[in-house]
């Protein structure tokens, strides 16, 4: 009986252990390419060419002061705040809207309206790039950011009004039959009682939608063409051109428009994954 | 009752654009952003000799401009003068009716153009011009003159020689070529800038008369010996992107560069102490006429309905001007299509000067007019021939069958 | 007084669901339909010609050149497919499973897995770029430091190599993804069942094989779905890494790339084909729809047998 025991513990240890090398193993791989690239920030090229995974001298912010002077970093990165805000508050908003009128009402149509949202959940709006643009064009919108703010909201929505209707379905009903007795309207019902109780999926909802759409590449490459109005990812492409000749300001480059997202999700990392995995795990 | 409205909105403007005339502001689009200064320079230049129109420049992104453009001109919102492209470019844009139809008539001083400039900026099927021609590029080798000199190296009058100047680079620790091919359209600028004096202009006189096609031993020839001088570029060249490879140049690591002209003005802003020459690749012998590849990248053309038909004529024949060419070569360093310019930069005089012996770059001038484009297939033929996955004889086939789709020639 | 009320709450219900539903329609339905409905148009540029039946659907599918390219592509993106499955989804299993077992530093793993996937593609593209440079690269320096040296390729250079590069930095990039969703699942599982399993059996084969696998099923179908979609969708990584004409001559062309270089034209080789490109969307759209649908269907049927 007890060598058992002993085989078994020996058995999870050597087990548990092989575990561990593959966790720290693959943790490596995942961060490496992350800290090489900080550390290429504060390195010349000689050295970045010769010696790729030595620690560097942080005191030398150098190619960090020319993407913060010479480029326009910052122009990039106000452009892409504006854009993800915006969309993130009408996405919420309309979001909201929807999902509030289909989890507490009873009415005809409310499924399917329901599920025309999940519908689009499946959508790629990529492929209709090219009615997009012509549609686009004949608003006047080709070159203005309203029109990657209506393209993010529009698809960000089905996934929101999913969270949403999920989470304000399973809200009691009590408050609001009380405020209802009391003879609130509906407006204030839904206002000063239901909306301060959905807020945790409202961040949910909009890191679910943040990433995406801070990230996006695909439509400001389309619908943009004024370098005032770019937006980080599609300005870093024309940047990694330019300046094509000094590895150090590349990796900064790099560093700068990474660093704020990746300190965001180290400080909110729970909410992070619960958000970006939120679509996919019911 | 709206109609009438309308209408006579419609008058009145039409009323007001009568009476405003002295003060007409045409809209000029171009994809040349780092140009604005100059060109607001020119336009108030032209305004002074033409008090009553002025111009206002806007200016898009190269790799979007295409498509801004067509867009705008299918919408009815596009400008009233333009910077056009070329061959193919040009064609969708005149085909579809957006551009005004031009001939000596309208702008006299076309008459002394070249041939070859006219035909960049003709719609084949028509005849007729739509653009005055521009600007021209030239497909050549830059090298490093410093590099050659304390190698004792001098440009090269033969394929042997051209070799051993590589040779020579390489045993000095030197890339003798800082050219990469990983970016698709690099495969396509060395063939021109590297094999022209191979091809010949025997060659191009023959292909264009349909007695021949790219299985033409002169055009495979071209093709092994590129393979063979490839051995001089750098290690691991089909990976190397373009960026890369400029870099790679201008920071003096490579002694040449087998490319565009228009990689002159890049080069010396990235490092404005780089030492630049530029030649013709040689021909196997010395004797060899050495040709540079030619084609013309630009136009100036006029919407077909602009606002003032007649203030943009009188801008384009001003664009036609020798006056203006002079700056346009010298403040702009293009090599303008206007006979007769003169160069303040000896570079870009050199460039002009190698104009006079050249060919076609022809998988772009005449290739470009329907699917497969010989861009397309030059392409990713030459990167297949570098990775040793095609013989060159395979590519001149490919290039041939794939054509055939659309070029009458060759058919079968 | 109850009619009044009842079109008031009629109005306040409208009031709520009209504009999101108008901005779906007006900025997704709507393009999506068009779509279909452009692809039997011929283009002059942006200009719409003659209604033409289904000529572009054919001139993509079987005439030369479209046809070979569409071929090409499609062929990528079924490799693409197949080997993001295993380096992203099998390897996001085994992570998983790891994970689950809460050992030591388990917490730091876990954000650690998935921190690349907060990053743009455009950022993971542009550095992994660099790392695969020929001749500075990060990965080549790796080989050299450890006398490998004679393995250093042109990684992006090659046909050989250059869309598996693309796939492993897509794997970096995306593991994350699956490995918490996998996770999520298996921290489902009730510990009674778990418990019940460890009496009778040691094996961990075993406990994987028949209870662990089946219980995270419905997460697998999530994510293999997901992963077909993006895999046939699939277009920043290989439009950054490979360039738009999918270099090496071709090589990492994948049907994304393709449908917007027949679209809006590549400077540097041909011009705008609206036509063709319209048909292209919509085959690629009904493909990922009918597969999708047929593999949620179909491993979900699995799920309920289980």
């Amino acid at each position: 009986m007890r060598k058992s025991v002993e085989s078994n513990t020996f058995r999870t240890f050597g087990w548990d252990g092989l575990i561990q090398i593959l966790l720290i193993g693959n943790s490596i791989v995942m961060l490496a390419p992350i800290v090489i690239m900080v550390f290429s920030a504060f390195k010349t090229n000689a050295q970045i060419f010769q010696s790729p995974f030595s620690i560097p001298d942080f005191t030398n912010v150098k190619s960090i002061l020319r993407v913060w002077n010479e480029t326009d970093f910052l122009l990039y990165m106000g452009n892409s705040l504006i854009v993800t805000g915006a969309s993130i508050a009408l996405i919420l908003i309309l979001g909201t809207m929807a999902a509030y009128a289909i989890a507490r009402y009873e009415f005809r149509g409310s499924g399917l309206i329901l599920l025309f949202f999940l519908a689009g959940l499946t959508l790629p709006l990529k492929l209709a790039i090219i009615p997009l643009f012509i549609q686009m064009r004949d608003f006047g919108l080709i070159d203005s950011r309203l029109s990657l703010i209506f393209i993010y909201v529009a698809t960000g929505l089905p996934t929101t009004v999913f969270i949403m209707t999920g989470f304000i379905r399973s809200l009691p009903n009590e408050l609001e039959d009380a405020a209802r007795m009391d003879g609130a309207n509906e407006a204030r019902i839904m206002w000063s009682i239901m909306l301060p109780l959905v807020r945790p999926a409202m961040v949910i909802a909009a890191i679910q939608n943040v990433v995406p759409i801070w990230n996006d590449f695909f439509f400001p490459l389309i619908f943009i063409q004024n370098n005032n109005l770019k937006t980080l990812p599609q300005g870093l492409t024309t940047f990694m051109g330019e300046f094509g000749t000094d590895w150090g300001v590349l990796f900064s480059g790099l560093t700068l428009s990474a660093l704020p997202i990746i300190i965001l999700y180290i400080a909110l990392s729970r909410q992070f994954i619960n958000g970006m995995t939120a679509g996919a795990i019911k | 009752m709206k109609r009438l409205l309308l209408g006579a909105a419609i008058a009145c403007t039409s009323l007001l654009s009568a009476t405003a005339t002295f003060a007409t502001e045409l809209s000029f689009w171009t994809w040349r952003q780092e140009d604005k200064a100059e060109y607001e320079k020119f336009f108030a230049d032209f305004t002074k000799a033409n008090p009553d129109i002025t111009i206002k420049f806007e200016a898009f992104e190269a790799t979007n401009y295409n498509t801004v453009l067509s867009t705008a001109l299918a919408g009815g919102k596009g400008p009233d003068l333009m910077m056009t492209r070329t061959y193919g470019g040009i064609e969708s844009l005149a085909g579809a009716g957006y551009l005004m139809p031009l001939d000596d008539n309208k702008i006299p001083a076309v008459k002394g153009f070249s041939g070859a400039a006219l035909a960049s900026v003709t719609m084949r099927s028509n005849k007729t011009l739509y653009a005055v021609p521009a600007a021209s590029q030239t497909m050549l080798v830059i090298y490093n003159t410093e590099i050659f000199q304390k190698n004792g190296i001098t440009e090269p009058k033969s394929w042997d020689e051209f070799i051993a100047a590589c040779e020579k680079l390489k045993a000095a620790g030197i890339m003798p070529f800082a050219n990469g091919t990983a970016t698709a359209w690099q495969n396509e600028t060395i063939v021109s800038a590297l094999t022209s004096s191979i091809m010949g202009k025997a060659f191009y006189a023959d292909l264009m008369a349909g007695k021949t096609d790219f299985n033409d031993k002169r055009y495979v020839e071209a093709l092994t010996k590129l393979k063979e001088i490839s051995k001089y570029f750098p290690e691991g060249f089909v990976g190397l992107d373009y960026a890369s490879a400029q870099q790679l140049f201008t920071s003096g690591m490579a002694g040449m560069f087998a490319g565009g002209s228009f990689e002159l003005a890049n080069f010396a802003k990235q490092n404005p102490a780089l030492k630049m020459g530029v030649f013709a690749a040689p021909g196997l012998k010395a004797e060899d006429e050495k040709l540079v590849g030619l084609f013309f990248d630009s136009g100036f053309g006029a919407n077909a309905k602009p606002k003032d038909e007649a203030a943009a004529i009188k801008f384009l024949n001003y664009a036609a001007s020798k006056e203006f060419a002079q700056a346009f070569a010298n403040r702009l360093s293009n090599v303008s299509a206007v006979p007769g310019v003169t160069f303040d930069s000896p570079l870009l005089a050199k460039v002009a000067e190698l104009n006079k012996n050249s060919i076609a770059y022809m998988t772009l001038v005449n290739f470009r007019y329907g699917e497969p484009t010989g861009s397309n297939l030059i392409q990713a033929g030459v990167s297949k021939l570098l990775n040793g996955q095609a013989t060159p004889a395979d590519v001149g086939k490919s290039m041939t069958d794939g054509l055939a789709a659309w070029y009458a020639p060759f058919k079968k | 007084m109850i009619s009044s009320q009842l079109t008031g709450r009629r109005l306040w219900i409208a009031a709520l669901v009209v504009p999101p539903i108008a901005f779906m329609c007006l900025f997704l339905v709507y393009p999506i339909l068009s779509a279909f409905a452009y692809a039997f148009y011929e283009w002059h540029g942006l200009a719409r010609g003659d209604f033409i039946w289904f000529d572009n659907f054919h001139r993509v599918l079987f005439e030369f050149p479209f046809s070979e390219r569409t071929i090409n592509a499609f062929k990528h993106n079924i490799f693409v497919f197949f080997a993001l499955m295993v380096l992203q989804n099998g390897l996001g299993f085994i992570l998983a499973y790891c994970l689950w077992r809460e050992l030591w530093g388990a917490r730091f793993h876990r954000i650690a897995v998935f921190l690349p996937v907060v990053l743009s593609t455009v950022i993971v593209g542009l550095l992994w770029k660099l790392f695969y440079h020929p001749l500075f690269g990060a990965v080549n320096a790796t080989l050299r430091a450890v006398g490998l040296g004679s393995l250093a390729q042109p990684w992006l250079g090659q046909d050989s190599t250059a869309l598996t590069a693309i796939v492993v930095a897509n794997a970096w990039h995306m593991v994350g993804f699956p490995t918490l969703v996998f996770l999520a699942g298996m921290q489902r599982i009730p510990s009674e069942i778990l418990d019940a399993v460890r009496m009778e059996t040691e094996s961990e084969w075993v406990k994987m094989s028949k209870i662990v696998w089946p219980l995270v099923a419905p997460s697998a179908t999530v994510v293999f779905t997901l992963l077909f979609v993006g895999a046939f969708n699939w277009f920043e990584l290989p439009f950054i890494m490979g360039g738009v004409d999918g270099s090496p001559h071709g090589a990492t062309d994948v049907l994304g790339l393709y449908f917007y270089r027949t679209a809006f034209g590549s400077t540097s080789a041909s011009a705008e084909n609206f036509g063709p490109g319209s048909a292209l969307a919509v085959l690629i759209f009904l493909f990922i729809a009918v597969v999708s649908s047929v593999i949620t269907i179909r491993l979900r049927k699995r799920e309920i047998q289980l």
